[in-house]
């Protein structure tokens, strides 16, 4: 059966609607803050890079922090959260996804599951340090955090995490992605 | 838990501020965000804090559901306002015990910076507190409406985003009837190693989204059967209209951005 722009519209609406949900079942991992919790939200934004391409992984990860803040809002009332969430979610799935598509194989999957794990890191890392930590601090006006301390942050908190979340995640949809795959051959676009 | 994923922070209502455009609101908010950084003294403050409660008198909000907002910087706003006090310097000795020393300056920069970011939570909340999300979406569908020329998808995205927030409810119910299932089986999903729980994880996403690519496919084809074919001329059930009270909200933002501008010192 032929599936045209509409189905690939929806399925990936309903991908963003998956990772909506996803987010609420959301938990801290033991040995970090409480701040950084993980949740499963990035596996559908994966399925849809995978299946749909890149492109339609970055929407998912979109609409899913949109609604977050239309329907959470943000601890400051502006969205810091959610634009963290979001560029930590493209910057996971998108080489993922590009790595997987040359030759779609579960090696070259995991593959590309670590390159995005390590780029999230190392782009988190430096946002942290450079936008997001400053950014926290200003509009919370909490006392400024020294560059030092802003430096450790991100080596013993949200680098480790990062990894660690990355590497969850990535089990996580290897095995899924197995599971699945002789199914969604129907359901491919 | 689960009735706040799905209805988000949405109070009904049939107040002033939930009959506005969301247009309005939104293009307020936006403003606001803004706006609050040009405060710098008690009087810019003060028109400040009577705008927003002006605002929450007139939302008809019960006021714990703006608690509820606020009580996660509470502690944050004390921590800094207790911060400013001890350490800011400047300005005539208030209160001396000891080593203790109380200035001026310290209280005062304290309490701005604390009605700052207390000013901006409420206004924000007052957007998700008196607008539904659905309204939402179509306010930004309009205002990001120009961006379609330089061929941004904008009209897909909000439908997608409608779709999405229409689905919500139906998907967190099938979750939660598999993870039911699966408890019955004797899986933990809260609790025991992070292994076992990430194996707890594919029985309960492998039937969720199977099901949801089964619902993509029949929703499609009945769009398509009724000829759908994208943002162009398409008519709607909702249609969005610009009222006196939107005129007016904008109409006082811009006279209290004037008017910050103005009385900053």
């Amino acid at each position: 059966m032929h599936k045209g722009k509409v189905y690939r519209m929806i399925a990936v609406s309903m991908l963003s609607g998956i990772a909506y949900v996803l987010m609420a079942f959301d938990f801290p991992l033991p040995g970090f803050p409480k701040y950084l919790q993980i949740d499963f939200s990035e596996v559908p934004a994966l399925l849809a890079a995978v299946l749909f391409g890149p492109g339609s992984g970055i929407v998912v990860e979109a609409i899913k922090n949109l609604l977050h803040y239309c329907l959470q809002n943000s601890l400051t009332g502006v969205p810091i959260d959610q634009m963290a969430n979001f560029i930590a979610g493209t910057a996971f799935i998108v080489p993922a996804s590009f790595l997987f598509k040359k030759n779609r194989t579960t090696k070259s999957l995991s593959m590309g599951l670590v390159t995005g794990t390590i780029l999230m890191t190392l782009l988190m890392g430096i946002l942290n340090y450079a936008v997001i930590l400053p950014a926290y601090t200003w509009f919370l006006h909490a006392p400024q955090m020294s560059s030092q301390a802003m430096l450790n942050l991100v080596l013993v908190g949200i680098a480790p995490f990062n990894i660690i979340k990355g590497l969850l995640i990535t089990i996580l949809f290897v095995l899924l992605y197995t599971r699945l795959r002789p199914m969604l051959k129907r359901y491919s676009y | 838990m689960l009735e706040n994923v799905i209805i988000g922070q949405y109070v009904p209502g049939r107040s002033i501020l939930h009959r506005l455009d969301p247009r309005s609101k939104l293009i307020s908010v936006f403003l606001f965000v803004f706006i609050v950084f040009l405060a710098n003294n008690w009087v810019t403050y003060g028109l400040l804090g009577l705008f927003t409660a002006v605002a929450i008198v007139v939302s008809q909000v019960p006021l714990r559901f703006l608690y509820k907002g606020l009580r996660p910087i509470l502690i944050i706003v004390l921590f800094t306002f207790a911060l400013h006090i001890f350490m800011t310097k400047g300005g005539a000795l208030l209160f001396q015990f000891g080593w203790l020393k109380i200035y001026e300056q310290g209280v005062v920069q304290g309490s701005f910076i604390s009605f700052r970011l207390i000013f901006l939570v409420l206004v924000t909340s007052l957007l998700t507190l008196t607008t539904t999300p659905i309204d939402i979406t179509d306010g930004l569908e309009q205002l990001l409406g120009p961006l379609k020329r330089i061929k941004l998808p904008v009209h897909e995205f909000a439908l997608m985003m409608s779709i999405a927030l229409r689905f919500i409810p139906t998907l967190l119910k099938e979750t939660e009837k598999i993870m039911k299932a699966q408890m019955a089986r004797g899986v933990e999903f809260t609790s025991g190693p992070i292994k076992e729980r990430i194996k707890a994880f594919i029985p309960l996403l492998v039937p969720l989204f199977i099901s949801s690519f089964k619902r993509a496919e029949e929703l499609a084809l009945a769009m398509e059967a009724r000829g759908y074919r994208g943002g162009e001329g398409r008519t709607k059930l909702r249609i969005l209209k610009w009222g006196m009270g939107d005129s007016i909200l904008i109409a006082v933002l811009l006279i209290l951005t004037i008017s910050l501008f103005l009385l900053r010192s």
